[in-house]
């Protein structure tokens, strides 16, 4: 009789329904945003931004565009399993951005500099952010250095680092590194047909690449025994360390891997020759903060963490489409600050779904024992007479 | 080498109320990570005001003030954000703090560019001229120009130490941040002193940056952010034990590193060593890592901190 | 009509599944000793947040000085003067007495402290009522009985005329335990009116009035203590005639299991002193020892070491033959040493975790449970989680896939137990592996262990309880400030006796 509203009660139902409660609020405060500044396009604004290639005239142009917000999907998703993956174990690594820099950093290097093939350029980017990672995490190990301050520092470093070494790769005019299918071919990434598939050169195996990691993290965090570590030391460091794991090697490892797949994303990205460093940046890329946005959108499932990732950046790539004479594309920005903002209510969301059964359950049990409590009445007063 | 001076100091003047502002919500048991995000804004409402207010040149009390109560506004405003989710809705402290500070960037951008774009179609930059109305509270010492804010920092530190440890309301704020538990059963309201503490955070991380953008150029850029100056900010202190008068120190330290990365090319022995620039700019964030890997195994930290306070739990 | 201070008429309060509170009354004259006793379980606590507004009760009123009160929250409590000594001190570590004292209701000019006119006024209290302190002493730097009577005067600084005690003696020492006899009995003859919650019968029987009982949310009675025995209230409280010894034969020790040669711990809290100090003893097959002493002085430090959780300063431990000095947590666990810890919630489990994976978490590693490419064998683990749950009669809502954090403490403390005793260790040790649960569970844990010993197993168990060294020891050493200071033979000695070595007034 307790088992109403069984659907209601899995967790994974529940994590869905927040996140498309969030979805919906950031939507709505950024149709509010639009408002505001122009009441007038607001509404086609918005759909424009929601639309994203549906906005183009063709089904070849659609699919190719659709091809194209793939392709950026690959390294947020990249770097939303770096989040996930160390959140689960108990570490916010915020520290993604940097190893993301890292990654480019490495893969465009070995690539033009070096001339290594792909697979070796893609391999040296994940070992430079892993390498980050370890050392994040042998700072938390063994200094108790708070991960997101070092984190922040990391990004920072990484990033003029990155500045700096790319100056080799740089094109001799202006501030972008060179593009690596012009100059240095055998460092792009192989597309297996699927270039053809979606009519863009820029589509790679950098996608399919992305979600196997994904199902493997998913593997490995919820069917493995390093999972079954990793996961009772990011609960319970203590209970750990109690009962025997290596709870300062599972802080770096975490880190460690962590670290290698924000890297991985920016390899991949970089590799398949879609966009160019500029090597005067003077911020830290996005992607690593969008990636929060991902992972926490996806209910910190890897799996979840595909479909977050496609919609953060479908919502990014359709800011393009607003009409800029009266608004900018940062409103997609904006729309998933708010969106990772409610994120964090999501705890709060979920009690609120389930005190709301509770309540119900107590009020069906309460009508039950007020019914038996009537019904012993009636017969106590039976006995009496 | 006034120039070093100056640079540091107005760094320093950034930093310390930054962490000043870190210090007081954590002393009342909320991490503010968002204090990157509460500087943007902060920036955004100071620099509005120096945009818009009517200003001759000179020396002017008037828009010296103005800006600062509009820099303090928008950071108490926006602090309010943080403080309803982290203490009334429990919510992950790191979680919400990151959003501000992405929040922030992009809220800031979004209005300036639509307001660049209003008055001017072709306009699509996130820019802030306010060239002139800088000079309204900077005065020149010989050759060093003394920005006011540093005066602001120096004022708002003394009264930051004595709000802490002279006042009823700083023991109560301390007793939240280190035994909420304590605090409630007598008679305390936890809920109001975090917020309290929170929006004071904001207040003085408003302040802080106002004058970081204030430090430099006579436009600023939104889109930038504060270059993770919220987060050095945390780690003053952290390196100053949760302690004024300690962050002071830390932040005339961490200043210099930053303030070596603008003036460095004045120095005739840094240049002929040919380091570039991006080794300079890398400097602050270096030795923050190397600092708080000495000085995070014993923290200082409040107790209770980051700990949503529940009143059901005894 | 009587003059009561305070009285809770025919409270009732539910939770969802159960009734804390059935219809309980109590009421407390003015300037009386009132004891209020129960087992853990009994709704002691429930019935005192009901009186400080966290619960509101279904049933039932409160009235103070014979006219109805309502208590929203504690504030409502402070105002009607009452206060209280919580059994966890409500104070700020990192804060002086005086600052403690004078914390929510500071004396000040325009939001400024004046603390030399509140300075005056706890030294004047501390000297009319005997509570020594040093106002500018920090709290974490004085002893729990000083910090005890911070909180004293906390309430007395406030003017409270109703004082609670929640189970105040459980940290002291005998000695501080009769100074605080002494110091409740001048509070009441001044006029102030103590509610002493406890379960302890022999402080109630020297200091109370009057005693009421309450078992299981019910309440049982109230009785003047002049009329009463020791025996009448111990039945009152559980409803029985109550067994303290647990039946069990002598032992037989056999060969060294663990031997502990001269170890020294480091302390966390203080910088320069150990928490354990050059301390050596053996514990052999078939017997029980028991650590016995007051909170704090080394007993958890002591404990750490021999598990491996804290490194050792200096000394050696030999486990089986084998030095285990450096050996890593993991291996001494495999080797046969199993540990069922002081904080179940600290260290004991992973909260989020499900039941059933709580229950392999010493051994989800082996072969049974991880399959050699190291996945997880999960239908193995769930099902030697079902044979513990059912053989330890662990209840939860949902079975092997109920959340830690989801059940009771007596069963969390139950699934820790079945877990470490069915590894089978050759050492065993238990750090008050009873606390916090109620009778039942009491006896059927200390029957495991019983068992355990009689298997030819080694024990080495660690209480704050009297009655269960006492009861289910084989040989006993006292622990103070760090050492050993006698070693017992519980079929010879007292308590009293035992009193005075674990308050460092004798040593061997």
């Amino acid at each position: 009789m307790n088992k109403k509203n069984p659907l209601l009660r899995n967790n994974g139902v529940q994590t869905f329904i927040t996140s498309i409660i969030c979805i919906i609020l950031g939507l709505i405060v950024g149709f509010a945003a639009l408002w505001i500044i122009n009441a007038d396009g607001a509404g086609q604004a918005i759909l424009g931004v929601i639309k994203n290639f549906f906005n183009k005239p063709t089904s070849a142009t659609r699919l190719q565009y659709f091809g194209q917000t793939l392709v950026k999907t690959a390294p947020l998703l990249l770097c939303s399993l770096s989040v996930l993956f160390a959140y689960k174990v108990g570490l916010f690594n915020i520290g993604v951005a940097g190893q993301y820099c890292l990654g480019v950093m490495m893969a465009i290097y070995s690539g033009y500099v070096w001339k290594l093939p792909w697979w070796a350029c893609l391999l040296l980017g994940i070992i430079a952010g892993a390498a980050s990672g370890a050392l994040c995490g042998l700072l938390k190990a063994y200094f108790n250095v708070n991960v997101v301050i070092s984190g922040i520092m990391l990004n920072w470093i990484s990033l003029y680092g990155t500045n700096l070494l790319l100056q080799a790769a740089k094109e001799k005019t202006g501030k972008d590194t060179v593009r690596l299918l012009s100059k240095a071919k055998q460092a792009v990434l192989p597309s297996l047909g699927l270039d053809k598939l979606f009519g863009d050169k820029y589509v790679t195996i950098a996608i399919p690449l992305a979600i196997i990691m994904a199902v493997l993290i998913w593997i490995l965090l919820d069917k493995t025994k390093l999972g079954f570590e990793l996961k009772a030391t990011g609960n319970n460091v203590n209970a750990a360390k109690y009962c025997g794991m290596k709870e300062n090697r599972n802080i770096i490892l975490t880190m460690v891997i962590g670290g290698g797949l924000a890297a991985m994303g920016g390899a991949l990205y970089y590799l398949s020759d879609y966009t160019q460093w500029n090597v005067n940046a003077s911020s830290v890329p996005g992607m690593g903060f969008n990636g929060i946005a991902a992972a926490f959108l996806g209910g910190l499932n890897p799996l979840g963490a595909i479909f977050s990732s496609y919609f953060i950046t479908h919502i990014t790539d359709g800011g393009a489409y607003v009409d800029l004479s009266h608004y900018c594309a940062q409103i997609a920005d904006l729309i998933s600050a708010v969106i990772i903002y409610l994120c964090g209510f999501v705890l709060f969301f979920k009690t609120l779904i389930n005190n709301r059964l509770r309540k119900a359950e107590e009020r069906f049990t309460a009508k039950e024992r007020d019914a038996v409590k009537a019904a012993e009445v009636k017969s106590e007063g039976g006995n009496q007479k | 080498m006034i120039l070093l001076l100056q640079y540091t100091l107005i760094f320093a003047s950034v930093l310390l109320l930054v962490a000043l502002g870190g210090c007081v919500s954590e002393h009342s048991g909320v991490i503010n990570l968002g204090l990157e995000g509460i500087m943007v804004m902060g920036a955004l409402g100071g620099a509005l005001v120096m945009k818009f207010l009517p200003y001759d040149g000179g020396a002017g009390f008037g828009m010296f003030i103005c800006v600062l109560l509009a820099a303090m506004l928008i950071g108490v405003l926006y602090s309010s954000l943080l403080a309803v989710a982290c203490i009334n809705l429990k919510a992950d402290q790191t979680i919400v703090g990151t959003a501000l500070n992405m929040l922030a960037t992009a809220l800031a951008t979004v209005f300036v560019k639509s307001m660049n774009t209003a008055m001017n179609p072709n306009d699509h930059s996130s820019e802030i001229f306010y060239g002139k109305a800088k000079e309204a509270f900077v005065s020149k010492l010989g050759n060093f120009e003394l920005n006011w804010f540093m005066i602001v920092a120096v004022i708002l530190l003394v009264i930051v130490y004595v709000m802490l440890y002279k006042t009823k309301f700083g023991l109560r704020l301390r007793a939240c941040g280190e035994h909420p538990q304590a605090a409630a059963s007598v008679g305390i309201s936890v809920f109001k002193m975090r917020w309290a503490g929170v929006l004071l955070s904001g207040l003085l991380g408003g302040v802080g940056g106002i004058t970081y953008i204030t430090a430099g150029a006579s436009t600023w850029k939104f889109e930038n952010g504060v270059a993770g100056f919220g987060f050095l900010a945390l780690a003053v202190m952290i390196f100053g034990a949760w302690h004024p008068f300690k962050i002071a120190g830390a932040a005339l330290l961490f200043g210099l590193f930053r303030a070596l990365g603008n003036v460095y090319g004045a120095f005739d022995f840094l240049k002929s060593m040919n380091i570039p620039s991006a080794i300079y700019n890398m400097l602050p964030y270096i030795v923050c890592l190397i600092v708080l890997t000495f000085t995070s195994k014993n923290s200082k930290a409040p107790k209770a901190e980051g700990i949503p306070y529940d009143k059901g739990m005894r | 009509m009587e003059n009561y201070a305070i009285e809770m008429l025919n409270i009732t309060k539910r939770f969802p599944g159960i009734i804390a509170n059935d219809n309980i009354t109590l009421q407390l004259r003015k300037g009386e000793i009132h004891a209020l006793l129960g087992e853990n379980g009994a709704g002691k606590s429930t019935l005192m947040s009901v009186l400080f507004g966290l619960y509101q009760p279904e049933e039932g009123v409160i009235k103070k000085d014979g006219k109805v009160v309502k208590i929203n929250d504690p504030n409502d409590a402070n105002r009607l003067g009452i206060g209280m000594v919580h059994q966890h001190f409500k104070l700020v570590e990192c804060f002086s007495v005086l600052d403690n004292i004078i914390l929510g209701v500071e004396p000040n000019t325009a939001g400024f402290l004046q603390k030399k006119e509140a300075r005056e006024k706890v030294v004047a209290l501390s000297e009319k009522y005997g509570l020594q302190v040093d106002p500018d002493a920090v709290i974490e730097d004085i002893t729990v009985g000083m910090q005890q009577r911070t909180e004293i005067l906390k309430m007395l600084y406030r003017e409270n005329e109703i004082l609670i005690f929640d189970e105040p003696t459980a940290v002291l020492t005998p000695q501080e335990i009769e100074e605080l006899m002494q110091i409740m009995k001048g509070l009441a003859k001044e006029g102030k009116s103590i509610l002493f919650i406890s379960h302890k019968l022999n402080e109630i029987m020297e200091v109370a009035d009057r005693c009421t009982v309450l078992r299981k949310g019910k309440y049982i009675g109230t009785v003047e203590i002049a009329g009463t025995t020791k025996e009448e209230l111990s039945r009152m409280m559980v409803g029985r005639d109550v067994e303290f010894v647990v039946p069990k034969d002598p032992a037989k020790p056999t060969d060294v299991v663990l031997d502990v040669q001269g170890i020294t711990v480091a302390s966390k809290s203080h910088k320069h002193k150990n928490a354990v100090n050059n301390v050596s003893f053996q514990v052999r097959k078939g017997e029980i020892v028991c650590i016995a002493g007051i909170d704090g002085n080394g007993q958890t430090e002591l404990v750490y070491g021999i598990s491996g959780l804290e490194p050792l300063k200096g000394g050696r431990i030999e486990f089986l033959g084998q030095d285990i000095t450096k050996m890593p947590i993991r291996k001494r666990s495999t080797m046969g040493m199993s540990h069922i810890p002081e904080d179940r919630h600290k260290h004991g489990l992973v909260l989020d975790y499900t039941l059933e994976n709580n229950i392999v978490l010493q051994r989800y590693f082996e072969p049974e449970f991880t399959n050699a490419a190291g996945f997880l064998r999960k239908d193995n683990i769930r099902k030697y989680a079902e044979r513990l749950i059912d053989e330890y009669d662990v209840r939860s809502g949902q079975g092997p896939i109920t959340p830690a954090r989801a059940m009771s403490g007596g069963n969390q403390q139950k699934a820790i137990i079945a877990r470490e005793i069915d590894k089978d260790p050759k050492l065993l040790i238990a750090v008050q592996p009873t606390r916090g649960l109620d009778v039942g569970a009491i006896e059927f844990i200390h029957k495991q262990i019983v068992k355990h010993r009689d298997a030819g197993n080694a024990v080495l168990l660690v209480s704050l309880e009297l009655e269960e060294v006492m009861s289910l020891s084989d040989r006993i050493l006292v622990m103070y400030e760090g050492e050993i200071v006698g070693e017992l033979d519980p079929k010879k000695t007292t308590v009293e006796e035992m009193g005075l070595y674990m308050a460092g007034a004798k040593r061997q």
